[in-house]
C-alpha cells in the first residue's frame, strides 16, 4: 500500500503523518535507491549464477538429459581433486608473500611525508593502470631464459645455465605477488593510516621495544585491512587465468584452465559448470574461514 | 506544463532511446564478421575493411576471435547470432555444421566462383584460405630438424615448445608425432607415451598463444606452428625458419560461414566474394600478411611452402569428423599427462 502512495505523491507534505510512518517512508525511499543495483546485481549476477547451477546438472554436452553424471565425472576423477588442492595453494602463497613484501612497505608509508606518500601511493597503483596481458608479457620479459633474472645472473658468474624460471610454481608466485600487491596494499594502507600516532608513543613511553610495538598495537590495529587484502589477492590470484597459463604455462594446472578448456574448447558445458561452481565454493569457503579469523581477532582486540 | 520528476524521466529515456536510431539506418550498408585475433584481424580491418566500403559501401565490422569461441558465442546466443559471418578451422566447423549454425550456403551467388579451384566451396561455405603446418625453428640456436621425430632427440628437445590439442595446428602436430611411433589418425597415445619420456627436458609447455612470444623471447628455439606464424616472427625481425617434415607438411583450409538467422545475407555474400577476389587475396599474401591464397589468378611468393595451389594435393590432410569425438578425451589425457 504504501508503494503506492510514495510513488502518486512524491513531494505531498508529510508533516501530518504520524512518526512512524514518516520513519517508514524514509527507509522506503532508502531501499527504492538501492533498487536499481538490486534488480541489476539479480539480473546480471544471481540469474546467471542459478543457470549455471541448472547446467551443472546435465549429462551430455548438448545440455539434454538431465542427471548427475557430470558431479560423477569431475569428483570421480582425483586429478580434479589435486588441480582444486593446487588452485588454493597458488592463492595461499600468493597470500603470504605479498603480506611478507606489502605489509613492510605499508609501515613505511605511514612514516613518509605527505608529499612522498603520493608519489609512493602511484607507484603502487601504477600497475593497475596497465592491461593485465600487458603486465603478464612483461613478466615474460624479466624471467624468461634470456630475460633480465637469467642474464644478470649469468653476467655475476652466479650461474653458468640459464635457471627455469618462467613455467614454475616459483616464477608464477614472484609473478603474482607484483601484479596482486596494490589489492594489498590499498585496503592495508588506508586501515593504516588512520591509526592514531599516539599510541606508538605511549607503547614506547610504557618500554614496550619497537618489535613489540609492532606486534602488540601495530598488526593487531590494522587487521581489518589486512585480512582485506589477503582475501581480495586470494580471490584474484587463484582465479587469475592469463597470469597462470601465460606465466605458469600449461604444466602447471588452475582451475581456471579446466572451466576455459571445458566451456571453449571442448563445449562440455555442464562439465564447465561443475568445475566453475568448484571455485566459487572452494575459493568462498578460504575467504569465509579468513574473515571469520579477522573478526575473531578484531573481537579479541576489542573485548 | 510543469516540469517534474517523472516527466524529466520520460524525456530522458525517449532521448536515449532515440539515439539508438541512427545505429539502425546505418546498419543496412553492413556486416559483421568474425576474424582471428592478431595477424587476420590487422590484415582484414587494413585490407578488407576499405576495399569493401569502396566497392560496395558496405561497413565491415570485425569481431576478433579464436574459431572455438565464435561457436561458443553463436551456441550461447541460440539462433539470434551476434555476427553474420564465420571465420573456422576444420575442427569447429564440424562442430558448427551439427549444431546446425550455418546457413545453406549458394555458391552461385559469388561472381569470383570460377577463379576458386574445383571443391573450395560447399553447401555450407567457401574457402578461404589455406594453412601449413610444420616445424619452425631458429637457425643461430638449432640446427634444421628434419622431421617430427627429431623434435624427441637432442639438441631440440632441451629447446622444445609444444603445445596440446586446443588448436588445429597442435592436434594435427601430435597426431603426425604419433603416427611415426605407431599411432593413427584416432590413436595419439604413442605421442604422449614419448612425449612423457623426454618431458624434464622440454623447454615450455604452453598456450597456443602463447607460443610465438616464447619463442620470440628465445623461451623455445622449435615448435610446431603454420607457414604464416612463422613469416610474422620473421617480419619483426626473429631469427626463425620453417621446415617440412619428411613424412609431410599438414595442410588445411580456413573457411568461412553464413550465420544462420543473419539479417544481412546480401551483404555477407558480397563480403565473401570480395574475400575471394583477385584484389583482396593478393594485397593479403604480402607481408606482413602473408596468407596463403585461394584464388587461382594470385600468385605465389617464392618463399611460400609450394609453388603451385595443387602441390597442396600432396600434403596431409586430416579427417576433423573423426578427430572431433575424441578430441575432449585427448585434451584431459594431455593436461594428466603433461602436470606437474
Amino acid at each position: 500500500m504504501s508503494i503506492t502512495t510514495a510513488a502518486h505523491d512524491p513531494s505531498g507534505p508529510s508533516g501530518h503523518l504520524p512518526s512512524f510512518a514518516r520513519e517508514a517512508r524514509l527507509r522506503l525511499a532508502e531501499w527504492q535507491l538501492a533498487l536499481p543495483l538490486s534488480l541489476a546485481f539479480a539480473a546480471l549476477f544471481l540469474a546467471p549464477l542459478l543457470l549455471l547451477v541448472a547446467t551443472s546438472f546435465f549429462n551430455d554436452d548438448k545440455i539434454t538429459q538431465p542427471g548427475f553424471a557430470s558431479w560423477a565425472k569431475f569428483f570421480g576423477d582425483p586429478f580434479n581433486y589435486k588441480v582444486i588442492f593446487d588452485t588454493l595453494l597458488l592463492g595461499l602463497k600468493t597470500v603470504c608473500a605479498t603480506v611478507v613484501v606489502g605489509y613492510p612497505l605499508a609501515l613505511v608509508y605511514m612514516d613518509l611525508s605527505p608529499r612522498l606518500q603520493k608519489v609512493l601511493l602511484f607507484i603502487i597503483v601504477m600497475p593497475m593502470l596497465l592491461s593485465v596481458v600487458v603486465r603478464t608479457f612483461a613478466w615474460i620479459v624479466v624471467l624468461g631464459r634470456e630475460g633480465v633474472v637469467n642474464q644478470t645472473l649469468l653476467w655475476l658468474g652466479l650461474i653458468s645455465e640459464p635457471l627455469r624460471l618462467l613455467q614454475t610454481e616459483l616464477g608464477l608466485v614472484i609473478s603474482l605477488t607484483q601484479i596482486e600487491m596494490p589489492l594489498m596494499l590499498l585496503p592495508l594502507i588506508s586501515v593504516m593510516s588512520r591509526l592514531d600516532p599516539n599510541l606508538r608513543d605511549a607503547s614506547a613511553a610504557l618500554g614496550a621495544s619497537r618489535w613489540r610495538t609492532l606486534f602488540t598495537v601495530i598488526v593487531p590495529l590494522s587487521m581489518p585491512g589486512l585480512v582485506a587484502g589477503c582475501l581480495l589477492v586470494f580471490a584474484s590470484s587463484t582465479t587469475a587465468f592469463i597470469s597462470q597459463t601465460v606465466i605458469g604455462g600449461v604444466r602447471l594446472i588452475y582451475l581456471p584452465l579446466l572451466i576455459w578448456q571445458q566451456s571453449l574448447v571442448v563445449y562440455n558445458w555442464p562439465l564447465a559448470a561443475v568445475a566453475s561452481l568448484s571455485l566459487v565454493v572452494s575459493v568462498l569457503t578460504v575467504i569465509a574461514a579468513l574473515s571469520y579469523l579477522g573478526r575473531r581477532s578484531s573481537r579479541h582486540l576489542h573485548g | 506544463m510543469t516540469v517534474n520528476r517523472r516527466t524529466l524521466l520520460a524525456g530522458a529515456t525517449a532521448l536515449g532511446g532515440a539515439s539508438f536510431l541512427p545505429t539502425i539506418a546505418h546498419a543496412k550498408g553492413q556486416v559483421v564478421a568474425t576474424t582471428y585475433p592478431g595477424t587476420w584481424e590487422d590484415a582484414y580491418r587494413t585490407v578488407v575493411a576499405p576495399m569493401l566500403k569502396k566497392k560496395d559501401n558496405i561497413d565491415l565490422e570485425l569481431a576478433p576471435l579464436f574459431a572455438m569461441d565464435q561457436i561458443g558465442k553463436a551456441k550461447a546466443a541460440r539462433g539470434a547470432p551476434p555476427f553474420d559471418v564465420f571465420v573456422l578451422d576444420p575442427g569447429p566447423r564440424i562442430v558448427g555444421l551439427e549444431g546446425g549454425l550455418f546457413e545453406k550456403f549458394d555458391a552461385k551467388k559469388l561472381g569470383n566462383l570460377a577463379k576458386l579451384p574445383a571443391g573450395f566451396t560447399d553447401d555450407v561455405g567457401v574457402h578461404v584460405s589455406a594453412q601449413v603446418v610444420g616445424i619452425a625453428y631458429n637457425p643461430k640456436k638449432v640446427p634444421a630438424p628434419k622431421g617430427w621425430a627429431d623434435l624427441l632427440k637432442d639438441p631440440w628437445v632441451s629447446r622444445l615448445g609444444i603445445t596440446g590439442f586446443q588448436t588445429t595446428f597442435g592436434t594435427s602436430s601430435l597426431i603426425e608425432l604419433s603416427k611415426l611411433f605407431g599411432g593413427s589418425l584416432t590413436n595419439v597415445d604413442p605421442a604422449l607415451v614419448e612425449l612423457k619420456k623426454v618431458l624434464p627436458k622440454i623447454a615450455a609447455v604452453g598456450l597456443p598463444a602463447a607460443m610465438p612470444g616464447l619463442f620470440q623471447q628465445g623461451q623455445c628455439d622449435v615448435m610446431y606452428t603454420n607457414t604464416q606464424t612463422v613469416a610474422t616472427l620473421k617480419g619483426k625481425g626473429v631469427d626463425v625458419e620453417f621446415v617440412k617434415p619428411e613424412s609431410g607438411a599438414i595442410t588445411f583450409f580456413t573457411t568461412m560461414h553464413i550465420a544462420k538467422g543473419t539479417g544481412d545475407l546480401e551483404n555477407a555474400y558480397k563480403y565473401l566474394d570480395l574475400v575471394i577476389s583477385k584484389d583482396a587475396q593478393e594485397a593479403l599474401t604480402k607481408a606482413p600478411y602473408n596468407f596463403l591464397p585461394v584464388n587461382k589468378d594470385v600468385p605465389l611468393a617464392p618463399e611460400m611452402p609450394m609453388k603451385s595451389l595443387d602441390e597442396m594435393a600432396g600434403y596431409v590432410q586430416h579427417d576433423w569428423a573423426k578427430i572431433n569425438p575424441l578430441r575432449a578425451a585427448w585434451i584431459e589425457k594431455f593436461n594428466k599427462e603433461m602436470a606437474k
